[in-house]
Protein backbone atom coordinates (compact mmCIF):
# COMPACT_ATOMS: atom_id res chain seq x y z
CA UNK A 1 0.00 0.00 0.00
CA UNK A 2 2.72 2.26 1.18
CA UNK A 3 4.83 0.86 -2.17
CA UNK A 4 1.80 2.03 -4.17
CA UNK A 5 1.41 5.13 -3.12
CA UNK A 6 4.66 6.42 -3.63
CA UNK A 7 4.74 5.00 -6.98
CA UNK A 8 1.60 7.26 -8.23
CA UNK A 9 1.91 10.49 -7.04
CA UNK A 10 -1.55 11.17 -6.97
CA UNK A 11 -1.18 14.32 -4.35
CA UNK A 12 0.81 15.62 -7.02
CA UNK A 13 -1.47 15.03 -9.75
CA UNK A 14 -4.41 17.08 -7.37
CA UNK A 15 -1.95 19.67 -7.34
CA UNK A 16 -1.20 19.81 -10.89
CA UNK A 17 -4.91 19.59 -11.48
CA UNK A 18 -5.71 22.73 -9.94
CA UNK A 19 -2.81 24.93 -11.20
CA UNK A 20 -3.74 23.40 -14.60
CA UNK A 21 -7.56 24.85 -13.96
CA UNK A 22 -6.53 28.50 -13.65
CA UNK A 23 -3.85 27.98 -16.77
CA UNK A 24 -6.64 26.61 -18.48
CA UNK A 25 -8.31 29.53 -17.71
CA UNK A 26 -6.17 32.11 -18.82
CA UNK A 27 -5.10 30.13 -21.55
CA UNK A 28 -8.26 30.19 -22.91
CA UNK A 29 -9.06 33.66 -22.66
CA UNK A 30 -6.18 35.80 -23.09
CA UNK A 31 -6.52 38.67 -26.03
CA UNK A 32 -10.47 37.09 -26.53
CA UNK A 33 -12.13 38.90 -23.35
CA UNK A 34 -11.05 39.71 -19.80
CA UNK A 35 -10.07 37.02 -17.67
CA UNK A 36 -12.78 36.10 -15.73
CA UNK A 37 -11.06 34.87 -12.05
CA UNK A 38 -13.41 33.42 -9.40
CA UNK A 39 -13.03 36.60 -7.48
CA UNK A 40 -12.76 39.82 -9.45
CA UNK A 41 -9.48 41.44 -10.60
CA UNK A 42 -6.54 42.81 -8.67
CA UNK A 43 -4.07 43.05 -10.94
CA UNK A 44 -4.22 46.42 -12.86
CA UNK A 45 -2.60 47.99 -16.22
CA UNK A 46 -1.39 50.84 -13.20
CA UNK A 47 -0.14 53.69 -15.06
CA UNK A 48 -2.12 53.03 -18.03
CA UNK A 49 -5.65 52.68 -16.57
CA UNK A 50 -5.62 54.93 -13.29
CA UNK A 51 -6.32 53.36 -9.98
CA UNK A 52 -9.91 53.22 -8.15
CA UNK A 53 -9.06 54.27 -4.69
CA UNK A 54 -12.01 54.04 -1.91
CA UNK A 55 -13.57 57.55 -0.95
CA UNK A 56 -12.05 57.25 2.28
CA UNK A 57 -8.42 56.54 1.00
CA UNK A 58 -5.89 58.92 3.50
CA UNK A 59 -3.80 60.93 1.08
CA UNK A 60 -2.05 64.27 1.39
CA UNK A 61 -3.18 67.13 3.54
CA UNK A 62 -4.95 69.77 1.40
CA UNK A 63 -6.54 73.22 2.55
CA UNK A 64 -9.69 74.15 1.40
CA UNK A 65 -11.39 77.28 0.57
CA UNK A 66 -14.81 78.25 0.78
CA UNK A 67 -17.18 79.31 -2.03
CA UNK A 68 -15.75 83.06 -1.65
CA UNK A 69 -12.22 81.46 -2.17
CA UNK A 70 -11.48 82.64 1.74
CA UNK A 71 -9.12 79.69 3.31
CA UNK A 72 -11.47 78.27 6.03
CA UNK A 73 -8.89 77.35 8.38
CA UNK A 74 -9.69 79.89 11.52
CA UNK A 75 -6.27 79.09 13.85
CA UNK A 76 -7.60 76.91 16.37
CA UNK A 77 -4.36 74.80 16.15
CA UNK A 78 -5.99 72.01 17.51
CA UNK A 79 -4.20 69.87 13.64
CA UNK A 80 -0.95 71.00 15.37
CA UNK A 81 -2.03 69.62 18.68
CA UNK A 82 -3.13 66.38 17.63
CA UNK A 83 -0.64 65.29 15.06
CA UNK A 84 1.60 62.78 16.58
CA UNK A 85 4.54 63.71 14.47
CA UNK A 86 4.29 67.58 14.59
CA UNK A 87 4.49 67.81 11.40
CA UNK A 88 1.75 71.20 10.84
CA UNK A 89 2.84 74.36 11.94
CA UNK A 90 0.39 77.40 11.91
CA UNK A 91 1.08 81.18 12.57
CA UNK A 92 -1.87 83.29 13.44
CA UNK A 93 -3.00 86.82 11.42
CA UNK A 94 -5.40 89.27 10.99
CA UNK A 95 -6.97 90.10 7.18
CA UNK A 96 -8.98 93.03 6.36
CA UNK A 97 -12.01 92.47 6.17
CA UNK A 98 -12.31 88.55 7.98
CA UNK A 99 -13.66 88.55 11.52
CA UNK A 100 -11.88 85.21 12.27
CA UNK A 101 -8.24 84.86 12.74
CA UNK A 102 -6.31 84.02 9.12
CA UNK A 103 -3.45 81.54 8.62
CA UNK A 104 -0.21 83.89 7.60
CA UNK A 105 1.37 80.55 7.24
CA UNK A 106 0.69 76.77 7.26
CA UNK A 107 3.59 74.89 6.37
CA UNK A 108 3.03 70.75 6.53
CA UNK A 109 6.07 68.77 6.20
CA UNK A 110 5.49 65.56 4.08
CA UNK A 111 7.98 63.61 4.50
CA UNK A 112 7.18 63.21 8.12
CA UNK A 113 3.72 62.66 7.74
CA UNK A 114 2.60 59.25 8.37
CA UNK A 115 -1.55 60.12 6.98
CA UNK A 116 -3.13 59.24 10.30
CA UNK A 117 -5.96 61.42 9.31
CA UNK A 118 -6.11 62.66 13.04
CA UNK A 119 -5.75 66.66 11.93
CA UNK A 120 -8.92 65.94 9.65
CA UNK A 121 -10.90 64.29 12.22
CA UNK A 122 -10.09 67.17 15.02
CA UNK A 123 -10.90 70.13 12.66
CA UNK A 124 -14.01 71.73 14.02
CA UNK A 125 -14.54 73.67 10.68
CA UNK A 126 -13.93 71.01 8.37
CA UNK A 127 -11.05 73.27 6.90
CA UNK A 128 -8.77 70.51 5.98
CA UNK A 129 -9.14 66.68 4.04
CA UNK A 130 -6.51 64.29 2.80
CA UNK A 131 -7.15 64.11 -0.76
CA UNK A 132 -6.82 60.92 -2.82
CA UNK A 133 -3.58 61.71 -3.97
CA UNK A 134 -0.64 59.41 -3.68
CA UNK A 135 2.05 59.61 -5.93
CA UNK A 136 3.90 61.98 -3.76
CA UNK A 137 7.12 61.52 -4.73
CA UNK A 138 9.54 64.50 -5.49
CA UNK A 139 13.29 64.72 -6.60
CA UNK A 140 14.20 67.07 -3.88
CA UNK A 141 13.80 67.22 -0.01
CA UNK A 142 12.76 70.82 -0.07
CA UNK A 143 9.65 69.97 -2.04
CA UNK A 144 8.45 67.89 0.49
CA UNK A 145 7.65 70.98 2.42
CA UNK A 146 4.45 72.56 1.21
CA UNK A 147 3.19 76.11 2.24
CA UNK A 148 0.47 78.30 1.35
CA UNK A 149 2.49 79.78 -1.45
CA UNK A 150 4.73 78.09 -4.32
CA UNK A 151 3.67 76.73 -7.92
CA UNK A 152 4.82 72.78 -7.79
CA UNK A 153 2.61 71.20 -4.56
CA UNK A 154 1.17 73.34 -2.68
CA UNK A 155 -1.55 72.90 0.02
CA UNK A 156 -4.24 73.92 -2.29
CA UNK A 157 -4.09 71.80 -5.02
CA UNK A 158 -7.45 69.50 -4.23
CA UNK A 159 -7.64 65.57 -5.32
CA UNK A 160 -7.57 64.14 -8.06
CA UNK A 161 -4.08 65.85 -8.95
CA UNK A 162 -2.04 63.12 -9.94
CA UNK A 163 -2.41 61.82 -13.37
CA UNK A 164 -3.21 58.11 -12.71
CA UNK A 165 -5.92 58.22 -9.48
CA UNK A 166 -9.06 58.41 -9.42
CA UNK A 167 -11.35 58.90 -6.50
CA UNK A 168 -14.31 56.59 -6.12
CA UNK A 169 -16.66 58.93 -5.08
CA UNK B 1 44.70 16.64 5.61
CA UNK B 2 40.92 17.72 6.13
CA UNK B 3 40.29 18.87 9.48
CA UNK B 4 36.68 18.21 11.39
CA UNK B 5 35.41 21.32 13.39
CA UNK B 6 32.55 23.81 13.53
CA UNK B 7 32.02 26.70 11.83
CA UNK B 8 29.90 30.00 12.53
CA UNK B 9 28.02 31.61 9.62
CA UNK B 10 24.98 34.40 10.05
CA UNK B 11 22.02 34.04 8.40
CA UNK B 12 20.55 37.16 7.45
CA UNK B 13 19.94 40.05 8.76
CA UNK B 14 19.15 39.95 4.87
CA UNK B 15 18.70 36.69 4.28
CA UNK B 16 15.15 36.77 2.30
CA UNK B 17 13.68 34.15 4.37
CA UNK B 18 14.36 35.74 7.80
CA UNK B 19 10.99 37.64 6.89
CA UNK B 20 12.67 40.93 7.96
CA UNK B 21 16.26 41.48 9.64
CA UNK B 22 16.35 38.62 11.88
CA UNK B 23 19.59 37.77 12.02
CA UNK B 24 20.61 34.02 13.18
CA UNK B 25 23.96 33.15 14.34
CA UNK B 26 24.72 29.64 13.95
CA UNK B 27 27.00 26.82 15.00
CA UNK B 28 27.36 24.30 12.26
CA UNK B 29 28.53 20.80 12.34
CA UNK B 30 28.55 20.24 8.93
CA UNK B 31 25.15 21.02 8.54
CA UNK B 32 23.96 19.90 11.68
CA UNK B 33 22.85 23.07 14.27
CA UNK B 34 24.84 22.67 17.20
CA UNK B 35 24.16 26.23 18.59
CA UNK B 36 21.52 28.71 17.21
CA UNK B 37 21.37 32.29 18.64
CA UNK B 38 19.00 34.85 17.28
CA UNK B 39 20.20 38.32 17.33
CA UNK B 40 17.34 41.01 17.39
CA UNK B 41 17.73 44.71 17.23
CA UNK B 42 18.19 46.17 13.69
CA UNK B 43 14.49 47.31 13.74
CA UNK B 44 14.84 49.34 17.19
CA UNK B 45 12.70 52.29 16.77
CA UNK B 46 12.02 52.73 20.50
CA UNK B 47 8.08 52.65 20.46
CA UNK B 48 7.38 52.16 23.74
CA UNK B 49 9.58 55.33 24.84
CA UNK B 50 7.78 57.46 21.98
CA UNK B 51 4.76 56.53 23.89
CA UNK B 52 5.40 58.18 27.02
CA UNK B 53 5.88 61.44 25.46
CA UNK B 54 2.77 61.20 23.05
CA UNK B 55 -1.76 61.47 24.79
CA UNK B 56 -3.67 58.55 25.12
CA UNK B 57 -5.14 59.26 21.53
CA UNK B 58 -1.81 59.65 19.23
CA UNK B 59 -0.06 56.54 20.61
CA UNK B 60 -2.26 54.29 18.79
CA UNK B 61 -0.47 55.21 15.64
CA UNK B 62 2.67 53.74 16.88
CA UNK B 63 1.05 50.70 17.43
CA UNK B 64 -0.05 49.95 13.51
CA UNK B 65 3.92 49.60 12.76
CA UNK B 66 4.89 47.53 15.25
CA UNK B 67 3.16 44.49 13.87
CA UNK B 68 2.41 45.68 10.96
CA UNK B 69 0.50 42.65 9.01
CA UNK B 70 -2.09 42.76 12.12
CA UNK B 71 -2.22 46.23 12.54
CA UNK B 72 -5.75 45.89 13.30
CA UNK B 73 -5.05 43.62 16.18
CA UNK B 74 -2.50 45.54 17.75
CA UNK B 75 -5.01 49.08 17.08
CA UNK B 76 -7.97 46.94 19.09
CA UNK B 77 -4.78 45.90 22.32
CA UNK B 78 -4.00 49.45 22.43
CA UNK B 79 -7.84 50.84 22.78
CA UNK B 80 -9.04 48.65 25.12
CA UNK B 81 -6.52 48.83 27.25
CA UNK B 82 -6.75 52.47 27.30
CA UNK B 83 -10.47 51.86 27.74
CA UNK B 84 -9.83 49.98 30.62
CA UNK B 85 -7.48 52.26 32.09
CA UNK B 86 -10.08 54.76 32.37
CA UNK B 87 -13.53 52.60 31.99
CA UNK B 88 -14.77 53.69 28.82
CA UNK B 89 -18.10 51.54 28.08
CA UNK B 90 -18.03 51.17 24.16
CA UNK B 91 -20.95 50.31 22.47
CA UNK B 92 -22.52 47.22 21.53
CA UNK B 93 -21.98 48.28 17.97
CA UNK B 94 -18.70 49.48 18.06
CA UNK B 95 -17.51 45.93 19.87
CA UNK B 96 -19.27 44.16 17.12
CA UNK B 97 -17.53 45.86 14.24
CA UNK B 98 -13.82 45.96 16.28
CA UNK B 99 -14.16 42.09 16.30
CA UNK B 100 -15.54 41.54 12.65
CA UNK B 101 -12.00 43.61 11.61
CA UNK B 102 -10.32 41.75 14.37
CA UNK B 103 -11.24 38.68 12.29
CA UNK B 104 -10.56 39.75 8.95
CA UNK B 105 -7.07 40.90 10.30
CA UNK B 106 -6.39 37.48 11.72
CA UNK B 107 -7.12 36.12 8.07
CA UNK B 108 -5.13 38.62 6.65
CA UNK B 109 -2.18 37.87 9.16
CA UNK B 110 -2.05 33.76 8.31
CA UNK B 111 -2.81 34.20 4.51
CA UNK B 112 0.27 36.24 4.32
CA UNK B 113 1.96 33.75 6.88
CA UNK B 114 0.80 30.09 4.55
CA UNK B 115 2.10 32.52 1.24
CA UNK B 116 5.43 33.21 3.17
CA UNK B 117 6.19 29.96 4.48
CA UNK B 118 5.29 27.85 1.99
CA UNK B 119 7.66 30.02 -0.43
CA UNK B 120 10.33 29.14 1.98
CA UNK B 121 9.87 25.46 1.85
CA UNK B 122 9.80 26.13 -1.75
CA UNK B 123 5.99 25.79 -2.93
CA UNK B 124 5.60 28.47 -4.62
CA UNK B 125 1.77 28.62 -6.05
CA UNK B 126 -0.06 29.20 -2.63
CA UNK B 127 2.32 32.64 -2.71
CA UNK B 128 0.07 33.90 -5.67
CA UNK B 129 -3.48 31.87 -4.75
CA UNK B 130 -3.15 33.55 -0.81
CA UNK B 131 -1.69 36.85 -1.85
CA UNK B 132 -4.92 36.92 -4.43
CA UNK B 133 -7.56 36.34 -0.64
CA UNK B 134 -5.38 39.07 0.62
CA UNK B 135 -6.06 41.51 -1.78
CA UNK B 136 -9.69 41.54 -0.95
CA UNK B 137 -9.10 41.91 2.80
CA UNK B 138 -6.72 44.69 2.04
CA UNK B 139 -9.46 46.47 0.05
CA UNK B 140 -11.96 46.20 2.73
CA UNK B 141 -9.82 47.98 5.11
CA UNK B 142 -8.92 50.65 2.64
CA UNK B 143 -12.65 50.90 2.51
CA UNK B 144 -13.68 51.12 6.28
CA UNK B 145 -10.39 53.16 7.60
CA UNK B 146 -8.52 54.37 4.55
CA UNK B 147 -5.36 52.56 4.36
CA UNK B 148 -4.55 49.29 4.03
CA UNK B 149 -1.36 48.18 6.26
CA UNK B 150 -1.39 51.12 8.94
CA UNK B 151 -4.55 51.81 9.64
CA UNK B 152 -5.11 53.41 12.63
CA UNK B 153 -9.01 51.81 12.54
CA UNK B 154 -9.96 52.52 16.02
CA UNK B 155 -10.79 55.52 18.29
CA UNK B 156 -10.25 55.56 22.07
CA UNK B 157 -14.46 54.41 23.07
CA UNK B 158 -14.95 52.88 19.97
CA UNK B 159 -14.94 54.07 16.07
CA UNK B 160 -14.41 57.02 13.79
CA UNK B 161 -17.22 56.11 11.38
CA UNK B 162 -19.86 53.50 10.98
CA UNK B 163 -19.44 50.84 8.29
CA UNK B 164 -19.15 52.48 4.90
CA UNK B 165 -22.00 51.79 2.71
CA UNK B 166 -21.61 48.40 0.52
CA UNK B 167 -19.10 47.20 3.42
CA UNK B 168 -20.99 44.28 4.48
CA UNK B 169 -22.01 42.88 1.03
CA UNK B 170 -18.39 43.04 0.11
CA UNK B 171 -17.61 41.33 2.90
CA UNK B 172 -20.44 38.58 2.38
CA UNK B 173 -18.85 38.05 -0.63
CA UNK B 174 -15.59 37.17 0.22
CA UNK B 175 -16.93 34.95 2.86
CA UNK B 176 -19.11 33.18 0.46
CA UNK B 177 -15.33 32.02 -1.58
CA UNK B 178 -13.08 31.98 0.98
CA UNK B 179 -13.78 28.40 1.89
CA UNK B 180 -13.41 27.12 -1.25
CA UNK B 181 -10.01 29.28 -1.36
CA UNK B 182 -8.97 27.38 1.92
CA UNK B 183 -9.96 24.11 0.26
CA UNK B 184 -7.86 24.97 -2.76
CA UNK B 185 -4.57 25.64 -0.56
CA UNK B 186 -4.97 22.04 1.22
CA UNK B 187 -5.13 20.64 -2.50
CA UNK B 188 -1.81 22.25 -2.97
CA UNK B 189 -0.25 21.48 0.47
CA UNK B 190 -2.03 18.93 2.91
CA UNK B 191 -1.28 16.19 1.18
CA UNK B 192 1.71 16.87 -1.01
CA UNK B 193 4.63 14.72 -0.70
CA UNK B 194 7.38 17.31 -0.49
CA UNK B 195 5.18 19.61 2.17
CA UNK B 196 5.10 16.53 4.27
CA UNK B 197 8.67 16.00 3.78
CA UNK B 198 9.72 19.37 4.86
CA UNK B 199 7.06 20.13 7.67
CA UNK B 200 6.22 16.62 9.43
CA UNK B 201 8.57 15.80 13.05
CA UNK B 202 9.85 19.37 12.52
CA UNK B 203 11.40 21.57 14.87
CA UNK B 204 8.88 20.03 17.52
CA UNK B 205 8.88 21.43 20.70
CA UNK B 206 6.62 20.40 23.52
CA UNK B 207 3.94 21.71 25.16
CA UNK B 208 5.98 22.17 28.81
CA UNK B 209 8.91 23.59 26.94
CA UNK B 210 6.40 26.34 25.04
CA UNK B 211 4.68 26.83 28.86
CA UNK B 212 8.30 27.20 30.18
CA UNK B 213 9.23 29.82 27.45
CA UNK B 214 5.46 31.73 27.26
CA UNK B 215 5.11 30.87 24.30
CA UNK B 216 2.01 31.52 23.32
CA UNK B 217 -0.71 31.17 19.69
CA UNK B 218 -0.92 28.77 17.42
CA UNK B 219 2.74 27.76 18.05
CA UNK B 220 1.19 26.47 21.79
CA UNK B 221 -1.90 25.06 20.47
CA UNK B 222 0.33 22.50 18.07
CA UNK B 223 1.04 21.51 21.18
CA UNK B 224 -2.11 20.24 22.66
CA UNK B 225 -2.85 22.94 24.74
CA UNK B 226 -5.90 25.04 23.94
CA UNK B 227 -5.00 28.37 25.47
CA UNK B 228 -6.69 31.09 23.57
CA UNK B 229 -7.47 34.98 25.09
CA UNK B 230 -10.55 35.04 23.02
CA UNK B 231 -12.23 32.54 25.28
CA UNK B 232 -10.10 32.86 28.83
CA UNK B 233 -10.09 36.62 28.89
CA UNK B 234 -12.51 37.53 26.28
CA UNK B 235 -12.94 41.02 25.05
CA UNK B 236 -14.47 43.03 22.29
CA UNK B 237 -17.14 40.88 21.62
CA UNK B 238 -15.57 37.41 21.65
CA UNK B 239 -17.65 36.46 24.55
CA UNK B 240 -21.00 36.11 22.24
CA UNK B 241 -18.94 34.48 19.74
CA UNK B 242 -19.72 30.77 19.00
CA UNK B 243 -15.67 29.75 17.66
CA UNK B 244 -13.82 26.47 18.90
CA UNK B 245 -10.09 26.55 20.08
CA UNK B 246 -8.41 23.82 17.21
CA UNK B 247 -5.32 22.18 18.79
CA UNK B 248 -3.58 19.58 17.70
CA UNK B 249 -1.04 16.83 19.84
CA UNK B 250 2.09 16.58 17.30
CA UNK B 251 3.76 19.93 18.14
CA UNK B 252 5.94 19.98 14.84
CA UNK B 253 5.31 22.19 11.52
CA UNK B 254 2.94 20.34 10.06
CA UNK B 255 0.57 20.32 13.00
CA UNK B 256 0.90 24.69 13.36
CA UNK B 257 -0.03 24.49 9.45
CA UNK B 258 -3.01 22.78 10.55
CA UNK B 259 -3.61 24.61 13.23
CA UNK B 260 -3.44 27.88 11.88
CA UNK B 261 -6.09 26.77 8.47
CA UNK B 262 -8.20 25.64 11.28
CA UNK B 263 -8.45 29.22 12.98
CA UNK B 264 -8.59 30.42 9.14
CA UNK B 265 -11.55 28.42 9.72
CA UNK B 266 -12.93 29.85 13.25
CA UNK B 267 -12.26 32.90 12.05
CA UNK B 268 -14.47 32.71 9.32
CA UNK B 269 -17.49 31.55 11.27
CA UNK B 270 -16.88 34.74 13.77
CA UNK B 271 -17.15 37.03 10.70
CA UNK B 272 -20.16 35.64 10.01
CA UNK B 273 -21.74 35.85 13.24
CA UNK B 274 -20.97 39.53 13.83
CA UNK B 275 -22.42 40.03 10.30
CA UNK B 276 -25.56 38.10 11.00
CA UNK B 277 -25.54 39.73 14.54
CA UNK B 278 -24.77 43.52 14.27
CA UNK B 279 -26.54 45.30 16.32
CA UNK B 280 -27.44 49.35 15.35
CA UNK B 281 -26.48 51.91 17.65
CA UNK B 282 -23.86 54.03 17.64
CA UNK B 283 -20.54 53.22 17.39
CA UNK B 284 -18.69 56.12 19.48
CA UNK B 285 -18.75 56.34 23.27
CA UNK B 286 -19.21 60.20 25.04
CA UNK B 287 -15.45 60.55 26.18
CA UNK B 288 -13.55 64.03 27.38
CA UNK B 289 -11.55 66.11 24.87
CA UNK B 290 -8.99 65.29 26.97
CA UNK B 291 -7.80 61.84 28.76
CA UNK B 292 -6.56 62.72 32.50
CA UNK B 293 -5.13 59.56 34.21
CA UNK B 294 -5.14 58.93 37.58
CA UNK B 295 -2.42 56.90 39.47
CA UNK B 296 -3.11 53.53 38.07
CA UNK B 297 -1.79 50.82 36.26
CA UNK B 298 -3.66 48.43 33.64
CA UNK B 299 -2.24 45.06 31.90
CA UNK B 300 -4.63 44.32 29.00
CA UNK B 301 -4.02 41.37 26.62
CA UNK B 302 -5.77 40.14 23.18
CA UNK B 303 -5.55 37.39 20.97
CA UNK B 304 -3.27 38.69 18.01
CA UNK B 305 -2.63 36.26 14.87
CA UNK B 306 0.76 35.46 16.98
CA UNK B 307 -0.01 35.04 20.44
CA UNK B 308 -1.27 36.81 23.09
CA UNK B 309 -0.45 40.31 22.72
CA UNK B 310 -0.59 43.01 25.91
CA UNK B 311 -0.18 46.23 26.29
CA UNK B 312 1.01 47.72 29.90
CA UNK B 313 0.06 50.94 31.18
CA UNK B 314 0.64 52.94 34.26
CA UNK B 315 -0.35 56.46 34.66
CA UNK B 316 0.45 59.05 36.96
CA UNK B 317 -1.90 61.57 38.44
CA UNK B 318 -3.15 64.14 36.18
CA UNK B 319 -0.54 62.72 33.06
CA UNK B 320 -2.41 62.85 29.44
CA UNK B 321 0.40 60.80 28.46
CA UNK B 322 0.88 57.21 30.00
CA UNK B 323 3.86 57.45 32.74
CA UNK B 324 5.01 53.85 31.21
CA UNK B 325 3.99 51.92 28.23
CA UNK B 326 4.98 48.02 27.79
CA UNK B 327 4.05 46.22 24.93
CA UNK B 328 4.38 42.14 25.44
CA UNK B 329 4.95 41.07 21.48
CA UNK B 330 4.06 37.53 20.60
CA UNK B 331 6.87 37.17 17.83
CA UNK B 332 9.55 38.35 20.52
CA UNK B 333 8.79 35.98 23.35
CA UNK B 334 7.68 33.20 20.82
CA UNK B 335 11.05 34.17 19.20
CA UNK B 336 12.93 32.29 22.11
CA UNK B 337 11.68 29.01 21.05
CA UNK B 338 14.10 29.04 17.47
CA UNK B 339 17.38 27.56 19.77
CA UNK B 340 15.07 24.93 20.97
CA UNK B 341 13.39 23.74 17.57
CA UNK B 342 16.59 24.17 15.84
CA UNK B 343 19.79 23.02 17.71
CA UNK B 344 20.54 18.87 16.68
CA UNK B 345 18.40 19.44 13.69
CA UNK B 346 19.41 20.42 9.99
CA UNK B 347 20.26 23.44 8.28
CA UNK B 348 17.21 23.65 6.01
CA UNK B 349 14.93 23.20 9.14
CA UNK B 350 16.00 26.31 10.87
CA UNK B 351 14.01 28.12 7.60
CA UNK B 352 10.77 26.17 8.24
CA UNK B 353 10.99 26.57 12.37
CA UNK B 354 11.56 30.82 11.05
CA UNK B 355 8.61 30.12 8.95
CA UNK B 356 6.45 28.12 10.97
CA UNK B 357 6.95 30.98 14.30
CA UNK B 358 5.40 33.69 12.14
CA UNK B 359 7.61 36.07 13.48
CA UNK B 360 7.59 40.15 12.53
CA UNK B 361 10.38 42.16 13.03
CA UNK B 362 8.83 45.35 13.78
CA UNK B 363 7.46 43.45 16.71
CA UNK B 364 10.17 42.05 17.90
CA UNK B 365 12.44 44.59 18.06
CA UNK B 366 9.55 47.75 18.22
Amino acid sequence: MRLLKTLIPSDIAAGLALTGKYFGKVFLSANRKKVRAHLKHFTQEYPEIPVRLAPRFRGRLTLLKDEQGEIKCVCCLACEKICPTEVITIEKGKKEGRKMPFPVRYDFEMERCIFCEFCVESCGFDSIILNHQFELATYNREDFSLGMEGDGQNMFVPSPVGKYSVAED
Amino acid sequence: MFKNEEMEINLGPQHPSTHGVLRVKLRLDGETVVKCTPIIGYLHRGVEKICENKTFFQGQVWTDRMDYVAAISNNLGWAEGVEKLFGIEVPRRARYIRTMLTEMNRLASHLLWLATHALDIGAMTVFLYTFREREYLLDLFEAFCGARLTTTAFRIGGLREDLPPGFIKQAQAFQGIFLDCLEEYETLLSENRIWKKRTVGVAKISAEDCIALGVTGPVLRAAGVPYDIRKAFPSAAYAEMDFEIPTRPEADTYARYLVRLAEMRQSHRIIQQCIDGLPEGPVMAKIPKILKSEVNEVYHSIEAPKGELGYYFVGEKGGTTPYRMHVRAPSFVNMQALSKMVEGRLLADVIAAIGTLDVVLGEIDR
